[in-house]
């Protein structure tokens, strides 16, 4: 399974990839904010996102991969220090499939992973 | 500003750091800055806030406490502060930020915030605006001290 991994803190990418490594995923690419990510999703069949990231954030990048014809039906799973009850909210209103709050252990980040596998 | 406030920072301080860096800190007794005075550190992030509560939460450390922290974020040797030491300061000003935010909204204090800031320089500080105070939560791990300084107005 090939899945992108947006983020404008590369700490945060190397951990998010080396966790998904571990548990398994091998295709794994790289964005460090929204626009980035927009050029790089084909193929791609999970979303890892960051919320706040320069040029686009998150939440304005979940909307558009929503929108889009070719991309709209691939899970993203938000990972995020945004850990405001409302703002899951907010994200879950715009298209994510599930939430992971920074700061997050392994065991999390699979259970979400595993949460919107079996939807 | 009253302990409801601080707790938070306190809280999410310490989940971040023991979540991502397997560290305990030890936390000291905090205080109020002076205005000019300075604290011991290497590297700090800085995270603005706006909203109900508007002004700034750093989080500063010594070289040594900032690279044993991406040692055991990244589970790689750090001998400098190199790009990765800038990345993860940044990022874990944004946990502790974060985490206080998500607990202080459940309070009902709802604010934004933005993009971390890192700054480099030994001893640096930030000047603060003179009505706004500056609360220092001194923590300690093993290789030094560090301060998490919440400097907020928070509207009533």
């Amino acid at each position: 399974m090939k899945v992108i991994v947006v983020d404008d803190s590369s700490t945060m990418r190397r951990i998010i990839k080396n966790t998904l490594t571990r548990l398994g995923y091998t295709d794994i690419i790289e964005a460090e904010h929204g626009l980035d990510a927009l050029t790089k999703l084909d193929g791609v069949q999970m979303i890892f996102t960051d919320w706040n990231m320069p040029e686009m954030d998150g939440l304005t990048f979940v909307k558009s991969v929503r929108s889009s014809d070719s991309y709209k039906s691939i899970p993203i799973i938000m990972v995020t220090t945004e850990a405001a009850k409302e703002d899951i909210v907010e994200a879950i209103q715009s298209g994510v499939n599930n939430y992971v709050v920074k700061p997050f252990t392994p065991d999390i980040l699979k259970s979400k992973i595993e949460a919107v596998l079996n939807r | 500003m009253n302990v409801e406030y601080l707790n938070p920072f306190i809280t999410s301080t310490v989940n971040a750091l023991s979540t991502m860096a397997c560290l305990a800190p030890n936390r000291g007794t905090p205080y109020l800055r002076g205005n000019g005075e300075k604290i011991e550190c290497d590297i700090s992030g800085t995270i603005g806030v706006a909203g109900e509560a508007s002004g700034s939460v750093t989080v500063s450390f010594t070289e040594s406490v900032a690279r044993k922290i991406v040692e055991n974020m990244l589970g790689i040797e750090v001998d400098s502060i190199n790009d990765d030491v800038k990345d993860a300061v940044g990022e874990i000003a944004n946990m502790i930020a974060g985490g206080a935010k998500g607990e202080l909204s459940q309070k009902g204090y709802s604010f934004k915030i933005a993009l971390p800031v890192v700054c480099i320089g030994k001893d640096h500080y930030t000047e603060y605006p003179k009505d706004i105070p500056c609360l220092v939560i001194p923590f300690s791990v093993e290789e030094g001290p560090f301060y998490v300084e919440i400097c907020l107005k928070i509207d009533a």
